[in-house]
C-alpha cells in the first residue's frame, strides 16, 4: 500500500482503499452510511467534479458522486 | 417500512397497501410519507434513508416514528406495532448496518430482503434462515419485480418479533456486525462484483462532462418542455371545451339573474381557470418522475450543482426549480428534498421567479401585441421572459445568501443509482397525487378569488347607458343584419360600463397613480389588481373591459383588447406599457395559493407567514421597479392615465 493521498489524486479506473477522511463529522458519517468506510475498496471512475467512485467490496455494491470538495478530503490508499 | 433508497420499498408498499394509500405530511416538518391500509393496520412508508443517527431530516424522522414521538398527519404518534425493513439483495452490507441500527431499537421487527432475482443474477445467494438465526427476527426474500414472495409479506408481519442482536453501540462495532452477519449469510460467485460497468462508466462520465454534461441536460430539458407543451394541449382544448359548454348550458338553463351569472362567471369560470392547468402539471410530474428513475437526474443532479452554486443553490434545487414552470405550488413542495434549510428557503424564494403555466396567456397576449407580425420574434421574446424569470430566481437567492440566509451549505454527496427501465406506473401514481395536490389547493383558493372578483366586478349592477338604449331602439326598426350589430355593440357598451362602474372598477380608478410609472391606465390597472390573486384572470379581465366579453378565444375579442384605448385617447397597450407590463407579468408575485404554500413550507408551521410576506414585498419591488425602467426606457414618460 502506497502512502494515502486525496481521492482526487488517484487516475481513472485506479483501485484503492479508504484510509480516513478529515470532513466536519456530519459529512463523514453521511459517507460511511453511503458506503465509503474504513477500509473499503473502491476504484475511482471519475475524477474532478463531481468525483465518482464505485464501491464493490463484499457484501456492498455502489456507485458514488462527490463534490470535490468532499474528495480532496477523503484519503486512499492507491493499490497498485 | 424503513430501508435504504432505490430498494423497492414503494413497490412493497403499492402491493400492501393498493388502492388505500394516501400522502400525509408529518407536522411541524416538510417531510411527507405514504400511509396505506394492510390487515387491519396502518403502514407508513417512510422516506428512504442511509442511517438512523445521520443529521438528516429523513433519519430524525424516522426517529420520531420509531419513538413514537412523531407520526403522519391523520395518525396517532405511537412507537410503531411492527417495524418492516427493506434490504436489498444486491447490497446487504449497507442495508445490514441500518438493519442493526433499526433492530436494536427493540421493536417487533420482520426483515424482508428484496430484489432477489438481481442478486441470483449476479451470483450472489442469500440464506433466510442464517439471517434470521443472526438476527433473532423472521425474514423473506423477495423480489418485487417478479413477485416472489410478495404474496407472504403480511403473513410475515404477524409473527414480528424482537431482535436478538449483541449490544452494538458504536458505528464500528454496527458495521463489524454487519461485515460478520454478512459473510455467513450470503454467498457469492468469485465474480459476483464483478460486472461489466464499462457502459455506466461511460454514459457517467458523459452525463456529467463540463460541456458534454451542460448541452445533454440543455437537451433533455428542451425535449421535455416541448413534449409538456405539445401534448398537454390536447387535453387542455378538451378541458377548455368542457367548461365553455358547461357554461353555456348553466346560463341556457338558468334564468338571467345573479344566481346564472354567479355559477357561470365566477365558479365554472374560476374552476375551469384552475384545471386548465392540470395536464401541464401532471404531464411534467410523469416526466420528471421517470427521469427519476432512469437514474440520469442523479448525475444531472451534479452538472446542474456546478451551474447553481454560484447562486447559493445546490443541485436538489433544480428539480423543485424545473417543477416551477409548471406550478410554483408543487414545486414548493419538492424543495423538501433539499436537505440544507438555508438552500431550501433559497430554493423556495426563487422558485416563484420561474414563468410558470398561468402566465402564458399574458405572455402570448403581450408578445403578440409587441410583434403583430413577427412570429419569430414572439418566440424570442417568449423566450426571453422565461430567461429573465429564472435570472430573477437566481439573483434573488444569491443576495439571499448573501444577507439574511448567509452561511456555508453542504457539499454534495449522492449515491448514484443504476441505470434502468422506468417505472411508468410509479411515475404515474406521483404525477397523479402532485396534480390532486395542485387541484386541493390552487382550485379551493382560486375558486374563491374567482367568486370575490366576480361580485367586485359585478355590483353595484350599472343600469344600460343611452347610447346602448338607443342602438337597441334603433335595432327594432332596421334590418336583421344591421340590427344584430347593433345590439352587439350595445351589449359591448353595457358590459364596459358595467366593469367601469364596479366596485372594481372604481378601485382601479383610485389606485391608478399607484401604477402609472409603468403605464397602466384605469383600465389596465384593473387587470393587474383582478390578476395579484391569480395572474391567468388577467386576459379575459382586460377582455371584458375593452370587449364586453371574456371570450379570449375570439378573434374579434383580440382585436378588440389590442385596439383598446384609454381614456385620454391613446392604446392601452402602446409599445413601451406593452413591454412594461410583459417585464410585470414576469417577475411579479400573483399567486395567492402560492403564498400560502411558501407559508407553510418555508418554516415547516414555525414564522412562515413572515418568508410569504417577504416573498410578496420583494417580488412586489423587483416588478415594480422593473417595469418602470422599461417603460422609461422604452420612451413612455408621459404616457400614463
Amino acid at each position: 500500500m502506497t502512502q494515502p493521498v486525496p481521492l482526487t489524486q488517484l487516475k481513472r479506473g485506479q483501485h484503492a482503499t479508504l484510509a480516513s477522511t478529515s470532513l466536519p463529522e456530519a459529512d463523514a458519517a453521511s459517507l460511511r452510511a453511503l458506503g465509503l468506510k474504513p477500509a473499503c475498496e473502491l476504484t475511482l471512475c471519475r475524477s474532478g467534479q463531481p468525483c465518482i467512485v464505485s464501491v464493490v467490496s463484499g457484501g456492498c455494491r455502489c456507485r458514488i458522486g462527490l463534490s470535490r470538495e468532499l474528495a480532496d478530503r477523503v484519503m486512499v490508499s492507491a493499490q497498485s | 417500512m424503513v430501508g435504504n433508497p432505490n430498494v423497492g420499498k414503494t413497490t412493497i408498499f403499492n402491493h400492501l397497501a393498493g388502492r388505500t394509500q394516501k400522502t400525509a405530511n408529518f407536522p411541524g416538518t416538510t417531510q411527507e410519507a405514504h400511509i396505506g391500509a394492510v390487515a387491519g393496520h396502518t403502514l407508513i412508508d417512510m422516506p428512504g434513508l442511509y442511517g438512523l443517527e445521520l443529521d438528516a431530516p429523513e433519519s430524525s424522522l424516522c426517529r420520531g416514528v420509531i419513538e413514537g414521538s412523531t407520526s403522519p398527519e391523520g395518525t396517532r404518534a405511537l412507537p410503531p406495532d411492527t417495524l418492516l425493513i427493506i434490504l436489498d439483495a444486491t447490497n446487504l452490507v449497507r442495508g445490514l448496518a441500518l438493519a442493526a441500527e433499526v433492530l436494536g431499537r427493540g421493536l417487533p421487527s420482520v426483515v424482508v430482503v428484496n430484489l432477489i432475482d438481481d442478486a441470483h443474477r449476479r451470483g450472489i445467494h442469500v440464506d433466510a434462515e442464517k439471517l434470521e438465526r443472526a438476527t433473532g427476527v423472521p425474514v423473506l426474500l423477495t423480489s418485487a419485480k417478479t413477485g416472489e414472495g410478495l404474496g407472504e409479506v403480511s403473513r410475515l408481519m404477524s409473527r414480528a418479533r424482537r431482535a436478538t442482536l449483541p449490544p452494538l453501540e458504536s458505528r464500528d462495532a454496527i458495521e463489524a456486525w454487519a461485515d460478520e452477519t454478512y459473510a455467513e449469510i450470503a454467498s457469492a460467485t468469485p465474480d459476483s462484483g464483478l460486472t461489466d460497468d464499462g457502459l455506466t462508466d461511460r454514459l457517467d462520465r458523459a452525463f456529467t462532462h463540463p460541456v458534454l454534461g451542460v448541452l445533454t441536460f440543455a437537451l433533455a430539458m428542451t425535449g421535455l418542455f416541448w413534449v409538456v407543451f405539445k401534448l398537454a394541449s390536447v387535453p387542455m382544448d378538451f378541458i377548455d371545451l368542457i367548461f365553455a359548454t358547461a357554461g353555456s348550458w348553466v346560463a341556457g338553463v338558468l334564468p338571467d339573474g345573479a344566481i346564472s351569472s354567479l355559477l357561470t362567471d365566477g365558479v365554472i369560470a374560476g374552476v375551469g381557470g384552475t384545471v386548465i392547468f392540470l395536464p401541464q402539471i401532471v404531464l411534467l410530474f410523469f416526466l420528471i418522475a421517470l427521469l427519476e428513475q432512469t437514474g440520469y437526474l442523479a448525475r444531472a443532479a451534479f452538472v446542474i450543482d456546478r451551474l447553481l452554486r454560484p447562486f447559493g443553490l445546490p443541485g436538489h434545487a433544480f428539480i423543485p426549480l424545473l417543477s416551477g414552470h409548471a406550478c410554483a405550488i408543487p414545486a414548493i413542495m419538492s424543495a423538501r428534498a433539499v436537505p440544507d434549510r438555508r438552500d431550501r428557503l433559497a430554493t423556495i424564494m426563487a422558485i416563484p421567479f420561474m414563468s410558470c403555466s398561468a402566465r402564458i396567456p399574458v405572455y402570448v397576449l403581450l408578445t403578440v401585441l409587441l410583434f403583430p407580425e413577427s412570429p419569430g420574434m414572439q418566440a424570442i421574446a417568449f423566450t426571453g421572459c422565461y430567461v429573465l424569470g429564472a435570472a430573477a430566481g437566481l439573483l434573488t437567492s444569491l443576495a439571499m445568501r448573501r444577507t439574511i440566509l448567509r452561511g456555508p451549505s453542504r457539499a454534495m454527496a449522492l449515491e448514484l443509482p443504476p441505470y434502468r427501465v422506468p417505472d411508468v406506473v410509479g411515475g404515474a401514481r406521483l404525477a397523479a397525487s402532485r396534480g390532486w395536490l395542485f387541484l386541493r389547493k390552487a382550485g379551493t383558493v382560486i375558486l374563491g378569488i374567482s367568486i370575490v372578483l366576480w361580485w367586485l366586478g359585478t355590483y353595484p349592477v350599472a343600469s344600460a347607458t343611452p347610447e346602448a338604449m338607443s342602438l337597441r331602439e334603433q335595432a327594432s326598426v332596421v334590418e336583421f343584419d344591421e340590427a344584430n350589430a347593433m345590439l352587439e355593440t350595445a351589449d359591448v357598451l353595457d358590459a364596459r360600463h358595467q366593469a367601469a362602474s364596479s366596485f372594481l372598477g372604481r378601485i382601479g380608478e383610485t389606485v391608478q397613480p399607484v401604477f402609472a410609472p409603468l403605464g397602466a391606465d384605469r383600465q389596465l390597472t384593473i387587470g393587474i389588481l383582478a390578476s395579484f390573486a391569480a395572474r391567468e384572470v388577467f386576459v379575459a379581465t382586460m377582455a371584458v373591459q375593452v370587449a364586453g366579453t371574456d371570450d379570449t378565444e375570439d378573434e374579434g375579442v383580440f382585436e378588440a383588447v389590442a385596439g383598446a384605448t384609454r381614456d385620454s385617447g391613446g392604446l392601452v397597450f402602446d409599445l413601451a406599457t406593452s413591454w412594461s407590463m410583459l417585464v410585470y407579468f414576469v417577475l411579479a408575485m400573483q399567486c395567492l395559493p402560492t403564498l400560502v404554500v411558501t407559508a407553510r413550507e418555508a418554516a415547516a408551521g414555525r414564522g412562515g407567514w413572515k418568508w410569504a410576506a417577504l416573498q410578496f414585498g420583494w417580488m412586489s419591488v423587483v416588478a415594480y421597479v422593473g417595469a418602470a425602467i422599461v417603460f422609461a426606457a422604452a420612451g413612455g414618460w408621459g404616457g400614463g392615465a
